[in-house]
């Protein structure tokens, strides 16, 4: 049978409540038996005290009867029959609800006492008529010796009152004790039922909780393993069903998502195989990029410098363009092995000292011819005494050459202007131009990789979108920042600001 | 008093012809290797008097091959200029490590060559 926890509770309760009114009844119960008893107590006595009246009316009947033949007087006569009187309401009193023994005894007394009164009345007589000789021995002879049997008989009446209320008092008595041990042993009777339904049904509970509780430290641990077993068929039996189809639930979940996670990490290695693969791959192309590039730019140096002779003026302008070319396409190559070492995390600053008018400089000379080609003027100017830095001058190099490029290359008319300035521990390099501007809606998109501003600029313009994405991991390198003021249509300024003297490169993810 | 002489230990043909042109004209000769083994024992044979060493070479690379004439008493005087085509930050110290006299990053200009090559050979 199924038996909630509820109804366990309520019967449990029920139970003792049940006992308590159980005792209360019997309270109840015993109380009118006392009281029954303590009405037969007062009975007795009082059937006691008529029977002592009676006695003493007998006796005080004898005395005056004796005093009648003294004194001769109607007085003391008529406290006799006064006395008579007396003795027969008594023993009225004590008829009435007698046993049949005693009963018999008493209409012996009646009957005595009848021939006592005619004795008496025969006396009383005698002493009327002045026969107090007479009076007195009918006295003596007769009237006394019945005096005697009436005293003999209530005395045995008073002997059997007395005996019922000694019995009546021992019947009390053993009531009163009986009353107690039962009430004594229905209270520990209750309190040991009340303990023991008290335990049964607290540990009914604290059991099945305990084994919960163990079981979902388990489950808390991962161990799915282990079931919950409580035997109750109640709310306590069905949690622990309920837990253990949770478990198993969850033993599926966890699989589930430990799956997941293999599956995500071998994806990862993949991944990262095949980027280690692009990495490689990239690093090599670039590799072998430049051992033709090292030919083609160094042929084309040595015919500019006429070391094959003499170049006629028409060859050379198109021989300066294969040069111009062929540093353009160089700078792609290495920012493509830039980003293939930064990619594969293993790109590293060379820190030494570096002149930071020198930086200005190398970054204006290899882009003035341009600048000039465009017809746009082009200015660079270094605060003046700026000290010596440290960190990778090429690399910042670098990073200048790719902005002015950028800023030369988006500029139609107008100027390009780098400045290079100390403020405090930082050195700022800026780099200003009069070109087409940057819409603030990409501001913040323009530093990732291949990104431009949209593809007509590509178009219009050229470039990979990979030199912002390189400086600015460059800048981020040295522990330093990197930003643009810009307005569509009337120029950008672009921002590095690199720390004078670089602690130690800085990790870039 | 005979030219001085130059041994070229590179394996690309177009850039030891772009040497040998840029050399042509100039007080030297030029000796060439196409590979590590074969430039560190024309190094040994004609105890040339400055070395231009490729990085990326077959056989024996150009770092291993500057270290070996490096720890042969009779050729470690011989001034290297490495030549490589990585470019990148830490090669020129890896290659001064190995023992080079100069460090020259490829796409190098060829003037700028003969320059590092007047400078070791001691005629700038």
């Amino acid at each position: 049978m199924r038996s909630s926890v509820h109804f366990k509770l309520l019967a449990a309760f029920m139970l003792v409540a049940l006992l308590v009114a159980v005792m209360g009844a019997m309270s109840l119960e015993i109380m009118s038996r006392m009281a029954a008893q303590s009405e037969g107590m007062h009975h007795a006595h009082e059937r006691v005290t008529a029977a002592r009246q009676a006695q003493h009316a007998l006796a005080l009947q004898m005395n005056y009867t004796a005093m009648a033949l003294i004194l001769r007087d109607e007085e003391t006569i008529a406290s006799i029959l006064k006395e008579n009187n007396r003795l027969n309401t008594m023993l009225a009193e004590i008829e009435n609800a007698a046993p049949a023994e005693e009963r018999e005894i008493i209409q012996r007394i009646r009957g005595a006492q009848g021939d006592v009164m005619a004795t008496v009345a025969d006396v009383a007589n005698l002493v009327r008529d002045g026969k107090v000789d007479q009076a007195m021995e009918l006295q003596l002879k007769s009237g006394y010796p019945l005096f005697r049997q009436v005293e003999g008989l209530v005395e045995l009446v008073v002997r059997i009152e007395e005996k019922n209320m000694a019995q009546q008092r021992a019947a009390t008595a053993r009531a009163n004790r009986h009353a107690f041990y039962l009430m004594g042993g229905l209270v520990m009777a209750s309190l040991l039922l009340a303990l023991l339904l008290g335990f049964v049904t607290s540990w009914s509970f604290i059991l099945p909780v305990r084994k919960a509780q163990a079981f979902l430290g388990q489950v808390a641990k991962g161990d799915f393993s282990t079931t919950v077993t409580v035997d109750n068929r109640d709310e306590f039996g069905e949690l622990a069903a309920q837990m253990n189809r949770m478990s198993a639930q969850l033993s599926g979940l966890y699989e589930e998502q430990r799956e997941a996670a293999r599956q995500l990490e071998t994806l990862n290695t993949q991944l990262a195989r095949a980027s280690q693969a692009k990495s490689e791959f990239l690093a090599n192309m670039s590799h072998e990029l430049r051992t033709p590039m090292n030919a083609i730019l160094g042929f084309t140096e040595m015919i500019l410098d006429e070391i094959y002779g003499e170049v006629p003026p028409e060859v050379r302008g198109p021989i300066q363009d294969v040069r111009t070319c062929g540093q353009q396409l160089l700078r792609l190559i290495n920012d493509v092995l830039d980003l293939s070492k930064i990619e594969a995390g293993r790109m590293e600053l060379s820190l030494t000292d570096y002149s930071v008018p020198e930086v200005v400089e190398t970054a204006r000379t290899s882009l003035r011819s341009l600048a000039v080609e465009k017809g746009l003027e082009f200015t660079a100017d270094v605060e003046p005494k700026m000290p010596l830095a440290y960190g990778d001058g090429k690399r910042i190099t670098q990073c200048l050459t790719n902005l002015v490029g950028n800023a030369l290359k988006f500029t139609k008319q107008g100027r390009v202007a780098i400045h290079a300035r100390r403020e405090g521990d930082e050195v700022i390099y800026s780099v200003a131009d009069t070109g087409i501007g940057i819409p603030a809606d990409h501001l913040d998109q323009i530093f990732g990789e291949f990104r431009q501003v949209d593809a007509s600029i590509s178009r219009e313009f050229g470039g990979t979108g990979l030199g912002l994405s390189i400086t600015k991991t460059f800048v981020e390198l040295h522990g330093g920042r990197i930003w643009v003021e810009s307005e569509p249509g009337r120029g950008s300024t672009f921002y590095f600001a690199i720390p004078l003297r670089v602690a130690e490169a800085t990790e870039v993810v | 008093m005979s030219q001085k002489r130059i041994l070229l230990i590179e394996d690309n043909e177009f850039n030891r012809k772009i040497v040998r042109d840029l050399l042509a004209r100039q007080p030297y000769d030029l000796l060439e290797a196409n590979d590590g083994e074969a430039g560190v024992a024309a190094a040994r044979r004609d105890r040339p008097d400055v070395i231009v060493m490729d990085i990326q070479l077959p056989k024996l690379s150009g770092l291993d091959a500057t270290r070996a004439i490096r720890a042969d008493p009779d050729t470690a005087k011989i001034p290297i200029i490495v030549v490589t085509s990585f470019a990148l930050s830490g090669d020129d110290k890896k290659a001064m490590d190995a023992g080079a006299s100069a460090y020259l990053a490829k796409p190098y200009s060829p003037r700028q060559l003969l320059d590092t090559i007047r400078k070791m050979a001691g005629d700038a």
